[in-house]
């Protein structure tokens, strides 16, 4: 019969009529994010020591940071600025800190209103009040303990 | 009655031309009698660029290729560092990147195939395969942190193990998965607008598809059994148990069938790889700076969209001489010029959704 296959989808759609519903009210409701989130930035200055790896390691030059010599000859941070408009968000430089003080944050609206603040200085505003994401950083219990025998 | 030929601009900002392709269209009336596919809106230098990048850096880049199925770019890439290097990749690794591979091809088809028909005027079928997709989107982000730029892997195995969130919702879509497909064959498979706006449009030959050098679905709707997971199996695909799907006539309709039986084996292998897959380390031991022999390296899988090659020249130095991709979409198009002479305009854009391009893998 001629349309028998547009009834079999009918009946499909009809179902799901009475679905739960899977869509999130985002503005009322935000959404659950992943632990592993790469969001915005935070670092933690008092623990930086200042090696530039993360600089180094940025595929686009994102991150420029400079730092001086204190009374007892150790290098310090004098500035940090992070500028996203370049930044591709990959990570690298929150995998490369040794210190870990580099960190992601799950801040996932970051749109501003000028451009001057698409640039982070993480150096003045630490951001260390933002929720912090497990990206990159030491796991608390097992890496493999959540296989579930 | 005197008539003539007129020009149509097709694209580059339409809807239907999936991102920024230009098809200028020579008219009859409603018959395509030229066609010339103009790419080039979305050109970003990736081959140039990578080479001021150091190998680890470019990995990101590549999840830019084609960015519905960014973690099998990854795979291409790390795995031809790893054989220009001659890195022995751990069991566990090698586990975990077949099962993210298949998932992303899942994710790729769903777009592929959902985009695919809501171009053909049916709107409801693009929202089904969404939610099986963003489900796989959930769970690429517990374990690399982002959803479709994910950079997850590593020259020498994956940057993480999985997160301990990842292990319940992946069985929560293994359970789920299955009602889907079949409901989804109810909702599209008999559809008879479906079957009439597809059926016989677009015909592709098996000889003429191998000409043009197509790959993947494409390819394989036109009834040849080409799958390198088969062929010439990379990492550990030749311990699975999965069929290639193979169509007869090449048809659009034929490239659906195609793709959703693509999906059924993928998922075959996810279950499989899930269930096997061993303890240990994800990441074997590489030197922090890479920097791989003098020489050159080719390497190819099998990706959503066809074969995906990438070719790196090293010498010497930490940062890439050359790098080339080969990418499956735009080979795929450069029947386009063709097929579409003789199709009416409504056909090409079945055609050009059929083939499930991505114009930031053919402009690179």
């Amino acid at each position: 019969m001629y349309g028998k296959g547009i009834l079999k989808g009918l009946s499909v759609t009809g179902r799901n009529v009475f679905r739960k519903r899977l869509t999130e009210k985002y503005p009322e409701v935000k959404p659950k994010l992943a632990e592993r989130w790469r969001g915005s930035f935070q670092l933690d200055v008092n623990e930086c020591i200042a090696c530039g790896l993360c600089e180094k390691s940025c595929p686009n030059s994102a991150i420029k940071l400079t730092t001086e010599k204190t009374e007892d000859n150790k290098k310090r941070l004098s500035s940090y600025k992070l500028d996203r408009s370049y930044c591709l968000f990959c990570g690298l430089c929150v995998e490369s800190c040794p210190k870990k003080c580099l960190r992601f944050t799950k801040e996932f609206e970051t749109a501003v209103y000028n451009k001057d603040e698409v640039v982070l200085d993480l150096f003045n505003n630490q951001n260390l009040s933002a929720p912090t994401s497990s990206y990159a950083q030491p796991e608390k219990t097992g890496v493999t303990a959540g296989k579930e025998e | 009655m005197k008539t003539q030929t007129y020009t149509l601009n097709f694209g580059p900002q339409h809807p239907s031309t999936h991102g920024v392709l230009h098809v200028v269209l020579e008219l009859d009336g409603e018959i395509c009698v030229g066609s010339k596919t103009q790419i080039g809106y979305l050109h970003r230098g990736i081959e140039k660029l990578v080479e001021d990048r150091t190998y680890p850096q470019v990995i990101p880049y590549t999840d830019r290729l084609d960015y519905l199925s960014g973690m099998s770019n990854n795979l291409v890439y790390v795995q031809t560092i790893e054989k220009l290097m001659g890195i022995e990749v751990p069991e566990r690794a090698e586990y975990i990147r077949v099962l993210l591979a298949e998932l992303m091809r899942i994710a790729s088809h769903m777009v592929g195939i959902g985009i695919y028909i809501m171009d053909l005027g049916a709107v409801s079928a693009v929202f089904y395969p969404f939610i099986e997709r963003e489900k796989i989107l959930e769970l690429m982000s517990h374990i690399s942190g982002g959803r479709m730029t994910f950079n997850y892997m590593r020259i020498g195995g994956v940057a993480y193990d999985l997160h301990p969130d990842f292990y319940p919702e992946l069985d929560n879509f293994i359970n789920e998965f299955p009602r889907f497909i079949e409901e989804y064959h109810k909702l599209v498979d008999d559809n008879e607008i479906f079957k009439a706006r597809t059926k016989n449009i677009g015909v592709i030959s098996a000889e003429k598809a191998m000409s043009y050098g197509l790959t993947g679905p494409n390819l394989r709707a036109s009834g040849v059994d080409y799958d390198l997971r088969k062929i010439s199996p990379y990492s550990v695909y030749d311990r699975f148990d999965f069929e290639t799907a193979v169509g007869k006539n090449g048809d659009c309709y034929d490239r659906y069938v195609v793709r959703m039986k693509e999906v059924e084996e993928s998922f075959k292998i996810i279950k499989q790889a899930y269930k096997e897959m061993p303890e240990g380390p994800v990441m074997a031991k590489v030197p922090k700076l890479i920097k791989p022999p003098v020489g050159d390296a080719y390497h190819q899988a099998e990706n959503p969209k066809g074969i995906l090659g990438c070719y790196v020249v090293s010498d010497g130095s930490p940062k890439p001489y050359r790098v080339h991709f080969r990418r499956p979409s735009f080979n795929n198009i450069s029947i386009y010029d063709e097929l579409f002479i003789g199709h009416k305009i409504a056909d090409i854009v079945a055609i050009l959704a059929s083939f499930d391009i991505v114009l930031g893998e053919i402009d690179a």
